[in-house]
């Protein structure tokens, strides 16, 4: 896999996330825009009112999914640095469960990288989450990750 | 197929090395993890060509519900996804994954 620039941060928390800092820490002097995606709990899910969340994740390969994603962004794109935090176990409303921010010389591949990391985290990052209601809890519907197909039959070594 | 999921792995001390034993971990996430009452197992067979596919019927023959979520369901092998048919191999972390909800 492609290395990642040292100042990049991919990080599973359990605390509230400091969006300030993250997105100051995105900042360089040779940067002209930051994009930045703050993901938070709703107040209801199908006409229901959430009381609140717990997010669980499969936090090694959470980890490694979410560094993936930053590797293809500097691979795709024209940007600078990457910060992706995602926040586990209990949130309430209206607080934030992911933030990305994204840095770059111009603001066309910060808002495109920035697009491309969150909908891909939503698709391919182990992280589920269970809604509460006044009356229960279920599991979100969620997106089945792009696995592989079978997998072909190994040639006989020559 | 001579599949034993040892129970107790999690509670004893190391139990003597058997030869031709596979011993792999198995973990289970949200509401699979509810289902089969544990995050995670120990499963242990014989060194034979034994599929990621077979290791998820091991479990649903006791868990039977866990058969209902197969298709929604996809694996993962030492923190990859990995397709069913993917063979194990002795030390492998194998991970049953429902549909994905972060953000």
């Amino acid at each position: 896999m492609a290395t990642l620039p040292n100042d990049d941060i991919y990080q599973l928390v359990r605390e509230p996330i400091d969006m300030t800092a993250l997105a100051r820490n995105v900042r360089a002097p040779e940067d002209g825009a930051v994009v930045t995606f703050d993901g938070f709990v709703r107040n209801q899910s199908h006409n229901r009112a959430t009381l609140y969340l717990d997010y669980e994740a499969y936090e090694s390969m959470a980890l490694a999914k979410m560094r993936e994603i930053g590797a293809q962004l500097h691979e795709k794109y024209r940007i600078h640095r990457v910060a992706m935090v995602h926040r586990l176990g209990r949130l309430q409303i209206g607080e934030t469960s992911v933030f990305i921010a994204v840095s770059a010389p111009h603001r066309a591949a910060a808002f495109d990288a920035c697009r491309f990391a969150i909908d891909t985290l939503k698709r391919t990052v182990p992280i589920w989450k269970k809604e509460y209601f006044a009356d229960g809890a279920v599991w979100a519907d969620g997106e089945l990750p792009p696995a592989p197909g079978a997998t072909p039959r190994a040639k006989p070594a020559s | 197929m001579p599949l034993v999921p040892s129970r107790n792995a999690r509670y004893n001390s190391p139990m003597p090395p058997v030869s031709q034993t596979i011993r792999v971990k198995v973990l289970f996430f949200g509401r699979l993890k509810e289902l089969t009452g544990h995050p995670e197992d120990f499963a242990e067979f014989a060194d034979v060509a034994t599929t990621i596919e077979q290791l998820f019927a091991l479990y649903s023959a006791r868990h039977p519900e866990l058969s209902k979520y197969r298709s929604s369901v996809v694996a993962s092998r030492n923190q990859e996804f990995a397709a069913w048919d993917t063979p194990l191999r002795a030390g492998d972390e194998v991970a049953f994954l429902p549909p994905v909800s972060g953000g």
